[in-house]
């Protein structure tokens, strides 16, 4: 081994010493010769004969040196070293192919890269802790089917049955990672997002705190429980980076909490993003069978050594199942589900089926830019035909030439590759600034980080291989006597370089029109989505967001009372026509939850019917704008002592009650808090997108909020005027009724809209100019592989012409030739892309996209291009003189 | 062909450069190829050339060292020598050709015997 590697070291030394070594055996072997020539004068011979003898023996120089530098160095290095000197002269020789092919694989390159940047931050990057691949993240699994419902969280009894009963985790940690607390500093509340988590939270991550330290055991216990930590961002923007934070009070939703650490900036776990966080504590109302039906936890288990995942979630299914058996009520058909911290927060995320996407279109472009490049080598290699004959016919070795062809490829890809790393560093910054529509996807770092640096290493290299390989085979088949003999005067270039080409051209516009088909349909889908009617009215309304905290409204009573006392105060506002409240805004995907029929029979767990279930104030329906259809609202009657009563939407009578009279119905909801009453339904409105960025209409059930009061709940303010001009009256009124309770997010539905749809037009606009790169790099490539191909046919021309053919027979002729490619190359394309609307449908949630007429409209334009691109160059070709065709050389 | 000289087996050139100079002490490439041919008495088809490389390739692998010095009649020439790792390689490779050509000369002997019945 240890040979082997001295011998390695000295080999790959003496290649780049070749002129020393060279110099120093030529010295040798002149010694040799005079020591031979010497010892034969000595032995009598003449003088010219001591020579040759000499020579004789030594048998060619030439070949001791070859041999020589064969067995010193490595052959394989040297002949790339002169292949590379080669191409590079090759290269700087042609400067317009080069820059063309260069800049091409950039644009490709580069596009790649910058989506990869995403893929890297947010699929590939590594939680922080220590193993977090080991840690377990366990959720429920909904029965009522909606957006996420297998990462729905955990309730609190099952937190404390599961930590007790399972042997698979070391340790196990709950946070509840949606909060909002109020921070007053100044006498001014801010609302925060922040998270409630177990004492042993950050040790079972594996993380410790950047200044002073995390919790410890026994600050879950109610008491010593008022102690913060706060996130890295929080401490900066709110604090000043005071380090002597740490120890002070901070008042956090009306009480006195002790701020124990600060969390380093790279404590981040992807779509939970808390500003801080207070111990968990839970009491024994947390153990109660009502609280079953509060679902707000995750867990987060660090399994045991030699445990793997699949026996975690076979025993945490187990666990799931004796939860419903044992409180069918309120955990039948809830599962669980088991996943690694990583995978988790990805899933949770709900990213990567819209990454999928990007990275497949710019993999198109890709694979459209390296067909061009392989096109111009092609049509280039066709060009050195006799230059290859030669080198062949003085004894290259084919090998020797698709070697050389391909480093040509190589260097392109090179230098593209740098280029595009170049463009992606600027495509990274755009799409950095671009990418703000959430906290959550702009507190993640997009960067030219290692794992993208490699990705366009891979795909440089992947790009070297196809466009150099198809040029370098073919270049290898040169026949070398009909391509000396034919003096460039063939008739016709060779078959299967036109073939080759013809293979290109027709993929080339079958990915465009593919890419473009997608698009199109993802445009559609905006558009219809961005002109849909959401079912109420968005315009004038000013929305916000509370949460009732626990030390003044922690009875019901209270949350009622205060709803009652801060409606009856806004609509005193000038310019205010309607004031209510609801437990989620209309379209911003509120929860499921499902549901029984009186009358209909129990149907067993998994498919049981579900609806949307939303909370809401008397006024709701008049303030939103949502049409009341038959029977009535919500009235003052309909409160804690009166029957229980909701209000349906059309979709609910149509789906689940199929069109029977609705009114006088009874219904039985599977939530928290409801003593599994039946509610009747006495009213029916009209239907409310579920998502204001889905098309989606889901069955919908509104319950009277003073029936069953909620603590977390949004404001909505029907104005007369600019909502956004009544926001400092609104935080003036809430004010007054309580000082130290903040408002979230005020601001007008439009603009929540628009927040919330946020990412989609971003995606669509980005795949939208992929698309038109992709049309663009697909014409340029189609354009120029067809006029050359007419170009290499002047000739063939000429002699049509000179032998009679008027210039419109060959017209339809070349005419007839592109069409042919762009028939086939717009018929594989058209296959390809009719998956597309179901792919859609599965990827974007609750989009609905058939657009029949995208299929006539993309190949009916993309098949014009491909026409106009021969026709150009076609009737250039019929117009040049026969004379000067056939003179051509 | 009994006149045709004995090709040069893979790896016996190299052997015979270490058994060489472990013979001879310092020597020079000329020196060397000489000494072969003296030795096999003119049996060994030699180009003397073929020699630098074997000289190269024993450098490389530290078997000999070579240095630049003159020769007994004044002249430059690279002189080489065996190295202490050359010596003990020797002396493995040794011991595995003589015990290869002694098997060689019985099997050998054996097919003479086998004709005779």
């Amino acid at each position: 081994m240890m040979d082997w590697l001295r011998q390695s070291f000295h080999r790959l030394r003496s290649v780049f010493r070749r002129t020393p070594l060279d110099r120093e055996l030529d010295a040798e072997l002149a010694a040799h010769l005079e020591l031979a020539i010497e010892d034969n004068l000595q032995r009598g011979m003449p003088a010219d004969e001591a020579r040759r003898q000499a020579l004789i023996r030594f048998g060619g120089t030439e070949q001791a040196k070859e041999q020589h530098r064969e067995v010193r160095g490595v052959p394989a290095m040297d002949t790339l070293f002169q292949d590379l000197r080669y191409a590079v002269r090759g290269l700087l020789k042609s400067p317009g192919f080069t820059a063309a092919t260069v800049l091409t694989l950039a644009l490709g390159i580069a596009v790649n890269a910058t989506m990869f940047s995403l893929v890297s931050a947010f699929l590939l990057r590594r939680p922080p802790g220590h193993e977090p691949e080991r840690v377990a993240v366990v959720t429920s699994i909904n029965p009522a089917s909606g957006f996420l419902a297998d990462a729905n969280p955990v309730s609190a009894p099952n937190y404390l049955a599961w930590r007790g009963a399972n042997d698979v985790f070391a340790d196990m940690a709950a946070g509840d990672e949606y909060r909002t607390v109020s921070l007053t500093s100044l006498g001014q509340p801010e609302a925060l997002p922040s998270a409630a988590v177990s004492s042993n939270y950050f040790t079972l991550l594996g993380v410790s705190a950047e200044l002073g330290r995390t919790f410890r055991d026994g600050e879950d216990q109610s008491g010593r429980d008022h102690v913060v930590i706060l996130s890295h961002d929080l401490w900066e923007r709110h604090f000043g980076s005071d380090a002597s934070l740490i120890g002070s009070t901070i008042r956090l939703s009306r009480e006195n909490y002790t701020v124990i650490g600060v969390m380093p900036a790279n404590f981040r776990l992807l779509g939970f993003t808390p500003q801080l966080w207070t111990p968990l504590v839970l009491t024994a109302s947390d153990q109660t069978t009502a609280a079953r039906k509060d679902r707000s936890l995750y867990l987060f288990g660090r399994l045991k050594s030699g445990v793997t995942l699949e026996q975690a979630r076979a025993k945490l299914v187990t666990l799931a199942r004796r939860a419903g058996e044992n409180f069918p009520e309120a955990e039948k058909g809830w599962g669980a589900a088991v996943r690694t911290l990583p995978d988790f927060l990805v899933y949770d995320f709900a990213i990567r089926s819209a990454l999928a996407v990007m990275m497949t279109t710019v993999g198109f472009v890709l694979m459209i830019a390296c067909a061009n490049v392989a096109g111009l080598l092609l049509a280039r290699a066709a060009r050195r035909r006799k230059e290859l004959a030669i080198r062949i016919a003085l004894g290259a070795g084919r090998l020797r030439i698709v070697r050389q062809l391909l480093t040509e490829g190589l260097m392109i890809a090179f230098l593209g590759g740098n280029m595009g790393l170049l463009l992606a560093h600027w495509g990274i910054n755009f799409v950095r600034a671009s990418m703000t529509f959430n906290e959550a996807i702009s507190a993640v770092p997009l960067s030219l980080d290692s794992n993208v640096l490699l990705f366009t290493l891979g795909v440089s290299l992947v790009c070297a291989l196809l466009c150099g390989l198809a040029p370098a085979l073919k270049g290898s088949q040169t026949d070398v006597n009909t391509s000396l003999k034919d003096e460039g005067r063939a008739a016709s270039t060779g078959r299967s370089h036109s073939r080759l080409r013809t293979v290109l051209v027709t993929g080339e516009i079958a990915l465009a029109l593919f890419l473009l088909i997608g698009t199109g349909l993802l445009f559609r889908g905006i558009f219809l989505i961005e002109h849909q009617n959401l079912g109420f009215r968005a315009d004038h309304l000013l929305t916000a967001g509370v949460t009732l905290d626990n030390a003044r409204y922690k009875d019901p009573s209270q949350q009622t009372l205060f709803v009652r006392d801060l409606i009856s105060r806004l609509q005193q506002i000038p310019s205010t026509e309607a004031v209510a409240v609801a437990s989620d805004l209309p379209a911003t995907g509120p929860g499921t939850v499902t549901l029984q029929i009186k009358g209909q029979p129990e149907l067993p767990a998994g498919q049981r019917l579900s609806t949307v279930d939303v909370l809401v104030s008397i006024d709701y329906f008049r303030a939103a704008g949502i049409p009341l259809l038959r029977g009535r609202a919500f009235t003052e009657t309909d409160n804690a002592t009166g029957p229980r009563v909701v209000v349906v939407n059309q979709e609910f009578v149509r789906r689940h009650l199929h069109d029977q009279e609705p009114l006088g119905k009874q219904i039985r909801l599977d939530v928290s808090g409801s003593t599994s009453e039946w509610n009747e339904i006495v009213g029916v409105v009209g239907n409310v997108k579920t998502h204001s960025e889905g098309t989606n209409d889901d069955p919908e059930v509104y319950e009277p909020f003073l029936q069953r009061p909620a603590s977390s709940f949004s404001l909505i303010v029907r104005a007369t005027c600019d909502p956004n001009s009544l926001s400092s009256a609104l935080r003036g009124t809430v004010a007054q009724v309580d000082a130290e309770l903040p408002l979230a997010r005020v601001m007008s539905m439009p603009a929540l809209i628009e927040r919330q749809k946020g990412g989609d037009p971003f995606f669509v606009r980005v795949l939208g100019g992929f698309a038109i790169l992709a049309l663009i790099l697909a014409a340029i490539g189609i354009y120029g592989l067809v006029a050359y191909s007419v170009g290499q046919r002047t000739h063939e021309i000429g002699i049509r012409m000179a032998l009679g053919a008027k210039s419109p027979d060959v017209l339809c002729m070349i005419l007839r030739d592109g069409m042919k490619m762009a028939a086939i190359g717009a018929a594989v394309g058209l296959a390809m892309a009719l998956p597309l609307p179901k792919i859609f449908d599965a990827l974007f949630y609750g989009l609905h996209l058939r657009e029949p007429l995208l299929y006539f409209i993309v190949p009916a334009a993309i098949f014009l291009v491909a026409v106009l691109a021969t026709y150009i160059p076609a009737r250039r070709a019929t117009r040049v003189d026969p004379m000067v065709a056939l003179r051509q050389d | 062909m009994a006149e045709s000289k004995l090709d040069l087996l893979q790896g016996t050139l190299d052997l015979m450069v270490l058994q060489t100079l472990t013979t001879m002490g310092s020597l020079h490439g000329y020196g060397i190829a000489r000494r072969i041919e003296q030795v096999s008495a003119d049996n060994v088809l030699l180009n003397q050339g073929t020699i630098y490389a074997s000289l190269v390739r024993l450098q490389q692998r530290g078997w000999i060292s070579g240095e630049w010095g003159t020769s007994s009649n004044n002249r430059k020439a690279k002189f080489y020598s065996i190295t202490k790792k050359g010596r003990k390689h020797l002396s493995e490779d040794a011991a595995h050709w003589q015990r290869l050509s002694m098997v060689m000369g019985r099997v050998l002997a054996m097919q003479d015997e086998g004709g005779d019945q």
